[in-house]
């Protein structure tokens, strides 16, 4: 059926139950607004509810008539008026659940790049040096590869997320932040390069620094 | 005289109004007539139940399901509880219940089970007074809440022919149903 059109013979084709539902809709919306459509489905709507009334009847239960009374004196509008308040408990709800899902990732990548600084640790001749002591009492060591090629940055005793700079040149490059798991944070750093100074910041701060031999 | 349900009755402009007493009301006249029309359909106590209520709640729900034009609405509640019930007659579990429930039942004129008597039998007669060609796919529709599409299919004739012969029929029974009260401006 085009827009438009009147539905004719899908009048008694919709009163009889042979339409599919997206036909079902269209005649629908079409007697919407137009009377004369409205018209032939009424009478054959009429049709319809003859045959049905010669058919067997049968008593509908009680609770039926409670059930459309409860449906009929909820306000129409009560779903809708409560819409915002929905939404809101939605967003508060999955609000969490997206929050730990980005935590468990991190959390995840975390545990990976822990694993293999240990096992870069475990398996391959380093050298290691401590950091300056820090005002907090945890204490921090750097493990290196001799060529250069891999950092691993280790903070025991961490109670809050520490970034690890290059200092070079007067200038200091960002690399990246140990993150505490426990009491323990790590930082992985696969670089190929050969950094002598390492600074441990808290922000903007410098709290400890470390000086690399090769 | 104003026919309960029909145009004229003050239910009308009620219900098209979506006034809450007029919706109680109506159900109050014709919860058996849907009640059973659900149930001829689905066969089952609880879907026939939660078919009426969704039904009802669907029409409560949208401002322009009915307007007066659409005529009684006893036939209008009839047709949307029907076509609700076809709807989940159409799953395929569901479907398949259904045609279990009918291949035990070979006459189709059982269906009509023991309504009132003499509206039965009158309904029995102008069923059985349609040609075949128009009685068939009619039953197909009526009985087994087929699609026009699946009945063109099935009895292998063109989709508009079968559209034809089902409006058809359906009209010739409404005339025989009001029994003199002459033809529509359609037919």
């Amino acid at each position: 059926m085009s827009s438009g059109e009147h539905i004719g013979e899908l009048a008694e084709l919709y009163a009889i139950g042979a339409l599919g539902e997206s036909e079902r809709r269209d005649v629908e919306r079409h007697v919407a607004g137009c009377t004369a459509c409205g018209q032939r489905l009424g009478e054959a709507e009429d049709d319809v509810a003859a045959m049905e009334a010669a058919r067997l009847q049968h008593d509908p239960p009680e609770q039926l008539q409670r059930r459309v009374r409860a449906m009929l004196h909820r306000p129409a509008g009560q779903w809708s008026r409560y819409a915002p308040a929905v939404a809101a408990a939605l967003i508060l709800g999955l609000l969490p659940s997206a929050f730990f899902w980005e935590q468990n990732r991190t959390m995840h990548a975390a545990m990976e790049a822990d694993s293999a600084a240990i096992g870069r640790v475990a398996s391959t001749p380093h050298r290691s040096v401590a950091f300056s002591q820090m005002s907090d009492g945890s204490a921090a060591s750097v493990m290196y590869g001799p060529d250069g090629s891999w950092y691993v940055v280790l903070v025991r005793g961490a109670s809050r997320a520490l970034s690890v700079a290059w200092m070079h040149d007067g200038q200091r490059t960002m690399l990246g932040t140990a993150t505490p798991h426990g009491d323990v944070a790590m930082l992985y750093l696969p670089k190929s390069h050969r950094m002598n100074q390492l600074a441990l910041m808290d922000g903007d701060r410098v709290v400890a620094q470390a000086q690399l031999a090769y | 005289m104003i026919e309960p349900g029909g145009v004229d009755d003050p239910l009308a402009d009620g219900f098209a109004a979506r006034e809450p007493w007029a919706f109680e009301e109506a159900y109050r006249r014709f919860g058996p007539l849907l009640y059973s029309t659900a149930y001829n359909v689905l066969g089952n106590a609880e879907d026939a139940a939660d078919c009426v209520h969704d039904a009802l709640a669907r029409v409560w729900r949208s401002s322009n399901a009915y307007t007066k034009a659409r005529g009684a609405v006893r036939s209008f509640l009839t047709v949307c509880v029907r076509n609700e019930a076809i709807s989940r007659t159409r799953s395929q579990a569901r479907r398949t219940r259904l045609s279990e429930r009918l291949a035990a039942e070979p006459q189709e004129y059982e269906e009509l089970g023991a309504g009132d008597p003499i509206e039965r039998d009158r309904l029995r007669a102008a069923l059985s007074r349609l040609p075949p060609e128009q009685s068939e796919p009619l039953r197909l529709a009526y009985f087994q809440g087929k699609t026009h599409t699946e009945i063109a299919a099935e009895l292998e004739t063109p989709l508009g022919t079968i559209k034809s012969r089902i409006a058809q029929g359906l009209r010739k029974l409404g005339a025989a149903l009001r029994d003199g009260e002459g033809p529509r401006r359609y037919e």
